[in-house]
């Protein structure tokens, strides 16, 4: 007991508490800038954490981390632009409220959900980290080929209209992902003997490429339109009658989200997704989704805020970072002369309880200053539609080339918002080229390692574990289910359509 | 039918076919286990393309009006400054582009052009390059802009 | 305290000031996302090189393709004395035998080697395998899986030419980074693997050898290769400083001494020593000796294991 108190009394000096709020409140706005994502927003901090101590230091990154997946998700709820890759699954219910006039309901949803989120990922952490830990590494590259396989079906899901055009765009984005070296081999895939290609796509470009540069060609186009306004940004918190109503949806979105971000090397992203889609079998209102569902908001917010605390379990528990951020925490705690590793609970314990205690602190710290960041984006886009829409070009610009300070890859988001404008205009839904994206790499390297483990025997991936099984019989399940009712829906339709000509 | 060939539906149904099927060349051509997986992915790709093919051709969408729109310019604008940062630094092809996305959406007044490009243009790069240090492609050698 | 504020308003005034002021900022070019691992140490270098330097400088991550992206980038400069590449052995003496590149070793003027670690052979804690004799006997009926943190790195080489020089029978699984690496050895999905002192130490496993010429401080009694009889197996993981070729000898001379003070610094030593990086200077001529010399080991190792014709 003494130690938690020694670590609680360690977040609580108000230097540390100092470095929350400025970190919260920066993580957001960066989130919430088209472009600029969780990853460039440390970049930019982690040179002034070298003069602080270690607590304090944490403390600012925590805090931009999970200030930007939360900001995100204010750009994608009013413009219809993800501020970062993990809120893309929020405008699927976030934009269609916004259209509906119900915009303060929508920030309202995503502001607690990612905040029940957070707040429940930590527990997760404090309660059972050694446990999840040692349940990951369960997860072998046979067991995450196909939970990723299971995550790539909900394309299906979120391509509303058209699955087939759905499934096109998941497959380009796949494509974009093997641009490159081969993770296996090593071999030069798509690069047509240009070395410039050889470093691949990488996602942030495409995304905002997809996205953000695409919605400017899209407003452009409708700028007459009443449906081109930018609606002033409110902030309607959800009452406790309607929070019990959606608990359970809550809970879902937030386990899944503290699970994913347990297992090494998936992210918030996929997180997202994947609450999504399975929001979509089982939530009780699922009939709406997509049409401007909080349920769908709650589906994407919950779960992406919940990876922020669960992506630390394999990074406290086995040193190992579960994705780019947590890496560049544990850079930042290299620095200060703590190594992670499989001894850092017994060695640093209280270092350890400190951060859970900046972790919850965080998350209270987002939800407090949500409110002023909402006032913030309100008063920016008020200013005219063009100040807007160069400001998203500058930004989008920024975020492209300084993520690994590539300047092709500023050509690759220009390219992607060019191609996305045309899919867009063709009735292409663009989401599933992000899960492509997302998903492509993990799901090709998993099986490309699980065919070397299982020396070329893919028959015996179906009995490789218990864990493998199971998910390949939901895999089952989840495809006789979609063609079911697809079959179902296409008689119906044919049905519908023959009785007036008949 | 030669005006819903002409669809842009179609076309783009059709320009996907064409380099999903381009690509596949590229992967039947190259080392069997490094393009394993890609040849599953273009073989769903070019399926899917043709079937989407197949029925935007059979739905026959009435041709959109194609009102007259500065729009490619706008794309043209955004693809050409990405090509000449890598050459000309960040700040230069910048500055032209936030300009004229101003004067597009409906920014005419020159004071408001001018201190548009200045604040956006070039106080976001002063504030990312010389600021936060987040270094973005230069010029000269210096790194100065 | 005031600390926090300080540094934060110290940070960002001395940074716009000068870096606008100054012509000559100094581009280190650290050819990773920032926070790597290399990331981390060029930048506690960062800071007493540029002052011993008596210029300003920033840090540009430039990722991508192994490194190479970032190295191609300081080799492009040709002649730029605002340009220098902290890079790590990868980029250096592996890939431009491995790909084609548009750079090679002669494209740059070398500056000098900061830490070398050497790696080790090792094992799961939980193995019942204690010596390299034991694991090249139970190889044979049923070969081990060996991971590394990708191909063509430092780990892959290194078991690459074991199996070669060793009865040794192992098969390559690449991961992703030396972290799903280690997530998969403690699931038994691999069962060896080539990594630094680090790794060894975050990981708790278990040495059986050393790819080093003697026994290393510390693991006294972990052999070296060449005890076990088997030649030619060294290979650690370094790091050390490049300028773009064509800068004048006197820019050269000043990059090296500035390397030289700053390797022996106080402030960089404590650094090494807490986060388990060791500090092998190597001067410029030696340094470029070195270089030359992986460059050629490396290439027959990539022959040998059939990675390259």
């Amino acid at each position: 007991m003494d130690i938690v108190l020694a670590a609680a009394a360690n977040a609580f000096t108000w230097q540390a508490l100092l470095a929350i709020v400025i970190g919260t409140w920066a993580g957001i706005i960066i989130g919430g800038l088209p472009g600029l994502g969780s990853v460039v927003g440390l970049t930019i901090f982690l040179p002034f954490t070298f003069g602080m101590d270690v607590i304090t230091s944490m403390a600012l990154l925590i805090g931009v981390y999970c200030g930007s997946v939360y900001g995100g998700s204010i750009t994608a709820i009013l413009i219809n632009t993800p501020g970062t890759p993990q809120a893309a699954a929020t405008t699927f219910d976030g934009y269609p409220m916004t259209q509906q006039g119900k915009v303060g309901e929508a920030l309202g949803w995503a502001t607690f959900a990612s905040f029940f989120g957070g707040v429940l990922s930590c527990v997760m952490l404090i309660v059972g980290a050694p446990q999840l830990a040692k349940f990951a590494v369960n997860f072998g590259s046979i067991e995450v080929f196909a939970l990723v396989c299971l995550a790539m079906l909900c394309i299906v899901g979120v391509s509303q209209g058209s699955t087939l055009k759905g499934i096109l765009c998941g497959m380009m984005g796949f494509l974009f992902s093997m641009v490159g070296s081969d993770p296996i081999t090593g071999a030069d895939r798509f690069t047509f003997g240009q070395y410039a290609l050889s470093s691949g796509l990488t996602l942030i470009p495409v995304v905002v490429g997809a996205f953000a540069l695409s919605e400017v060609f899209v407003r452009f186009s409708t700028r007459d339109d009443e449906a081109a306004r930018i609606p002033e940004a409110r902030l309607i918190f959800p009452g406790l009658r309607d929070i019990g109503r959606r608990m359970i949806e809550l809970l879902r979105g937030s386990f899944i989200g503290g699970f994913i971000g347990a297992l090494p090397g998936t992210g918030a992203a996929a997180a997202a997704f994947i609450s999504y889609a399975s929001a979509q079998k089982l939530s009780p209102r699922r009939k709406n989704l997509g049409k401007g569902e909080p349920d769908g908001i709650i589906a994407s917010e919950s779960s992406n805020n919940a990876v922020t605390g669960s992506s630390f379990i394999p990074t406290l528990a086995l040193g190992i970072p579960g994705d780019v951020v947590t890496a560049m925490m544990m850079g930042a705690m290299v620095i200060h002369g703590i190594t992670p590793g499989v001894r850092l609970m017994a060695d640093q314990a209280q270092t350890v309880y400190s951060l859970f205690v900046v972790l919850i602190i965080v998350n209270v710290a987002m939800l407090i200053l949500s409110k002023p960041s909402v006032g913030l984006f309100r008063y920016l886009f008020k200013l005219p539609q063009g100040f807007v829409m160069g400001g998203i070009v500058m930004f989008s610009f920024i975020g492209a080339v300084s993520v690994r300070g590539n300047p092709l890859d500023l050509v690759v988001a220009a390219i992607t918002g060019l191609l996305a404008y045309v899919l867009r205009r063709g009735g292409y839904p663009l989401a599933p080229l992000v899960i492509g994206m997302v998903l492509g790499p993990e799901l090709e390297s998993s099986l490309r390692r699980g065919l070397l483990i299982s020396r070329g025997d893919f028959t015996a991936f179906f009995t490789h574990s218990t864990i493998a099984s199971v998910l390949f019989v939901l895999i089952a399940l989840f495809i006789a289910g979609t063609l079911w009712s697809g079959f179902s829906q296409w008689r119906k339709d044919r049905a519908a359509g023959e009785s007036p000509a008949a | 039918m030669t005006s819903t060939l002409f669809h842009p539906r179609v076309l783009t149904a059709l320009a996907l076919l064409l380099v999903g099927a381009g690509l596949s060349v590229t992967a039947w051509q190259g080392p069997s286990d490094a393009m394993l997986v890609p040849r599953f992915v273009l073989a769903i790709w070019c399926a899917a393309a043709l079937v989407v093919l197949i029925g935007e051709l059979i739905r026959r969408a009435p041709m959109p009006s194609a009102p007259r729109s500065p729009l490619p310019l706008l794309m043209a604008a955004v693809l050409i400054a990405a090509i000449a940062t890598a050459s000309l630094g960040f700040l230069i092809p910048v500055l032209p582009l936030v300009a004229l996305t101003l004067w597009l959406f409906r920014v005419r007044q020159p004071l408001w052009i001018a201190l548009g490009t200045l604040i956006l243009g070039g106080g976001l790069w002063f504030l990312f390059h010389h600021v936060l240090l987040i270094r973005l492609p230069t010029l000269l050698t210096s790194g100065l802009i | 305290m005031t600390l926090l504020r300080a540094s934060l308003a110290a940070a960002t005034l001395v940074a716009t000031t000068t870096s606008a002021v100054a012509a000559d900022t100094l581009d280190i070019v650290v050819p990773f996302a920032a926070g790597g691992a290399t990331d981390i140490v060029a930048r506690s270098f960062e800071p007493i090189f540029s002052e011993q330097l008596g210029v300003t400088s920033v840090i540009r991550n430039i990722a991508g393709a192994s490194a190479t992206v970032g190295t191609a980038e300081v080799a492009d400069n040709e002649g730029n004395p605002n340009i220098i590449g902290y890079e790590p052995a990868g980029a250096l003496s592996i890939q431009p035998s491995l790909k084609d590149l548009p750079y090679g070793p002669e494209s740059f003027t070398y500056v000098c080697r900061t830490v070398s670690n050497p790696m080790f052979l090792m094992v799961s804690k939980d193995s019942d395998i204690d010596s390299i004799d034991q694991l090249v006997e139970e190889s044979q009926e049923y070969p081990f899986l060996y991971g590394s943190s990708g191909p063509g790195t430092l780990p892959h080489l290194a078991m690459a030419a074991l199996t070669v020089k060793s009865d040794l029978q192992a098969q390559h699984v690449p991961y992703s980074g030396s972290g799903p690496a280690m997530n998969a050895l403690d699931g038994n999905e691999i069962q060896v693997m080539a990594d630094t002192e680090t790794i060894l130490e975050n990981y708790d496993l278990k040495p059986l050898a050393v790819f080093a010429e003697s026994r290393v401080e510390g693991y006294e009694d972990v052999p070296t290769f060449e005890e076990l009889g088997m030649q030619d197996l060294e290979f650690s993981v370094w790091q050390g400083i490049v300028a773009p070729k064509g800068i004048s000898q006197e820019r050269a001379d000043a990059f090296a001494d500035a390397c030289k003070a700053t390797v022996e610094s106080d402030r960089f030593e404590t650094f090494a020593d807490k986060s388990g990086v060791s500090i092998d200077y190597l001067g410029a001529e030696d340094f470029k000796a070195f270089v030359a010399r992986r460059v050629e080991v490396n290439k027959q190792v990539l022959k040998d294991a059939g990675l390259t014709e």
